[in-house]
């Protein structure tokens, strides 16, 4: 069997009273694009900020290609981290900054030279190289970020929230860089918020919530934890409450309850045909629906299942 | 090593890259320099006490009595005619000689301009009042021979009366001023104040922008970034002293006296600078507040240790405040370098207290200096 590029095992870690991460084991073969998909306050940060080694006072363990992560700092020059910030000099260029980061580890001034100019191309900033960054829009910031996470080469790439606060076209271009990655042999852990990155661009995705994962699997796999199974979302001008108490006068037989918020719920059906006696029940007790969605299986549903919250919550 | 002069090496550049960084670093300091440097003129013409001397005498004894007034500390001119310019003029009468001869009294005339420096004009006048009395002395001895032949043969009676000034135990004889004192002087606050500030905030904004935790996510050590923004710092006091350093030799005719010394007071004084710097930036959190503290902090420092003015010419009681001001120390070992010619036996207790202040400050920086906020 080919040897795992990183193996997390219950790796825990509390900030006072806040529990960050719990018990969080997840692994990683080489070559694997990976999308960590969790709500805010999940533990993404918590741990990237780990595994790049910056954050301490955690249990757990860290395998890197079989060897503990943390007792060799020379394995972090095998490791690229894309913060969630942009964290490079406003006042150097791309190409300096380039220069900068790719000076802290041993390359040769004309290789990292080469490799700069190589990677502004890939993340299409080569006409902008020499450009003040202060003049930069937020997408092409987020892709200098990246270049400066792969400037030496790394085997493993390592980025928290990547796509956050930019344009949809923007978040396309990084995408596209991130699954260009992964075809050419980098394994690649992404963490987002947003489902449709996921599903897009991973070979394998992991939903975690509260510090742990709910689950982990291809699109496919996922979508099979749910079911063959219609979604409804129902919103309207309704309390979770109010919500919960009309369902509860139904008979409710074949109809799962994925969500229950204010403002929204979502409902699945194994039997399509139910959908519509449900809907009258609704109506009959008032319930102030405003919109309604069918929709077949997909990721969100899946998030939905596994966290009983949207990810928009 | 190579990570610490990489990471050292580019807050150098970004300090150079910033625009206002000549203004600050150049422009501004010369400003003082010009200012301060006319407050205090010693002018640096007069600092060596020059004394003219128009010697209209028929005789011999006039330029037997120049002889005299001869020495190291005076610039001494002989003029024919009455010059334009002059800071200090002796008169030396047609019938000086004629009067001597006939033992008659006379008085000689000394002329000075107002902006004459009083320190240089007290040297010039012990060194006529001893000129004269020689002269007088030797008079009663010898007669009217001609002397100046009659030493040339005999020199061991060439210093047979000896006039000596004695003054009273720590009188101040010398006031360092002029360029000499003012450079050092600006010098010295320009690195503290362009140290504190440019080094505080960068130090400030790299942790708030991650840069300083992005740092270590390469194989630099905690010990490798620390190393690397202290010489960071250090670089850029170095950086502010050579321009200053340039800049007084260009335009000022700046002595600096022992070379290898000043330097190694101008280092050892950033050293403890740059620590301060990582210190302060590491505890305040905002831009306007590292400002402010850090002007503050250097004009306090600046003034207290005899930046602006000669420490030597305030009282005894604000001297030995300025003590807490690194300055003080520094430009204590510039003083004794320039002006009083000493060296490394009488300047190194000002060496080890910059490094104890280094070594305090190190430790605090250490203590604070973070990279997450
Ligand atoms: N420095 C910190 N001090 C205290 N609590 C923190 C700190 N950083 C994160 N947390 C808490 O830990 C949890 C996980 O945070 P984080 O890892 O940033 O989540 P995510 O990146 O998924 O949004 C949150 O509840 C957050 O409030
Ligand atoms: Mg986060």
């Amino acid at each position: 069997m080919q040897q795992k590029i990183l193996e997390i095992k219950n790796l825990s870690k509390n900030y006072g009273e806040t529990v960050a991460l719990a018990n969080f084991s997840l692994d990683l073969e080489k070559g694997e694009v990976l999308g960590l998909l969790g709500p805010n306050g999940a533990g993404k940060t918590t741990l990237i900020s780990i595994l790049s080694g910056t954050l301490r006072g955690f249990t757990g363990s860290v395998m890197f290609k079989g060897q503990d992560l943390f007792a060799d700092r020379n394995l972090r020059n095998l490791i690229g981290i894309v913060p969630q910030e942009m964290a490079f000099y406003e006042d150097l260029n791309a190409l300096e900054n380039l220069m900068f980061w790719g000076g802290l580890y041993a390359i040769p001034e004309k290789e990292l030279k080469k490799r700069a100019r190589e990677l502004l191309v890939v993340v299409e900033l080569s006409s902008r190289a020499k450009e003040p960054i202060k003049k930069f829009s937020g997408g092409m910031k987020r892709r200098l970020n990246i270049a400066i996470g792969l400037i030496h080469k790394p085997e493993l790439l390592l980025l928290d929230e990547p796509t956050v606060g930019i344009d949809v076209q923007a978040k396309v271009s990084i995408l596209d860089i991130i699954h260009g990655l992964g075809q050419q042999g980098t394994s690649v852990v992404f963490t987002t918020h947003q489902l449709a990155e996921v599903e897009q661009s991973c070979s394998r995705i992991a939903i975690m919530d509260k510090g742990t994962i709910l689950a982990q699997g291809t699109l496919a796999e996922l979508i099979r934890i749910v079911g063959e199974k219609e979604i409804v979302e129902v919103s309207g001008e309704f309390s979770a409450d109010a919500f919960s108490a009309i369902i509860r006068r139904s008979d409710g037989n074949g109809m799962e309850i994925l969500s229950v918020a204010d403002h929204r719920a979502h409902l699945a059906f194994a039997d399509s045909e139910r959908i519509p006696a449900m809907m009258q029940h609704l109506f009959k007790h008032h319930l102030p629906i405003a919109d309604l969605k069918i929709k077949s299986p997909n990721l969100e549903a899946v998030f939905l299942k596994m966290t009983g919250r949207s990810l928009r919550d | 090593m190579k990570k610490i002069w990489h990471i050292g090496f580019l807050d150098l550049k970004l300090t150079v890259k910033d625009k206002a960084f000549f203004f600050w670093m150049l422009a501004f300091p010369l400003i003082f320099i010009l200012i301060f440097g006319n407050l205090f003129r010693g002018s640096k013409t007069d600092t060596k006490a020059s004394l003219t001397v128009l010697n209209q005498d028929q005789g011999k004894w006039g330029a037997y009595f120049i002889d005299k007034l001869k020495s190291p500390g005076i610039e001494l001119t002989v003029e024919a005619t009455e010059p334009k310019e002059y800071f200090r003029m002796l008169l030396i009468p047609a019938d000086f000689s004629a009067k001597i001869e006939k033992r008659a009294a006379q008085t000689l005339e000394l002329k000075k301009d107002s902006d004459a420096n009083l320190q240089a004009g007290a040297v010039a006048e012990t060194k006529i009042a001893q000129a004269m009395v020689k002269l007088i002395a030797e008079l009663v001895l010898y007669g009217n021979r001609d002397m100046g032949a009659f030493f040339d043969s005999r020199s061991p009676y060439r210093d047979l009366v000896l006039v000596r000034t004695r003054l009273p135990e720590g009188t101040i004889t010398k006031v360092p001023s002029g360029f000499d004192h003012v450079i050092p002087g600006i010098l010295v606050q320009f690195v503290m104040m362009m140290v504190l500030i440019y080094g505080g905030i960068s130090v400030m904004e790299d942790r708030k922008r991650r840069v300083l935790a992005r740092i270590l996510y390469s194989s630099a050590s905690f010990a490798e970034l620390f190393a690397g923004k202290f010489l960071g710092r250090v670089l850029m006091g170095l950086l502010q002293s050579a321009i200053l350093i340039v800049a007084g030799l260009l335009f000022f005719r700046l002595n600096l006296g022992n070379l290898w010394l000043t330097g190694l007071n101008i280092l050892v004084f950033t050293l403890a600078m740059a620590c301060l710097s990582i210190f302060v930036g590491s505890v305040l959190k905002k831009e306007e507040l590292i400002v402010g503290v850090s002007v503050l902090t250097a004009n306090m420092f600046a003034a207290l240790g005899g930046c602006w003015w000669p420490i030597e010419i305030v009282p005894p009681a604000f001297r030995a405040l300025g003590m807490i001001s690194p300055a003080y120390w520094a430009m204590d070992v510039f003083h004794q370098v320039i002006f009083f010619g000493k060296g490394l036996e009488t300047v190194w207790p000002n060496l080890l207290v910059l490094l104890a202040f280094t070594a305090v400050f190190m430790a605090l920086a250490l203590r604070f200096f973070k990279i997450n906020e």
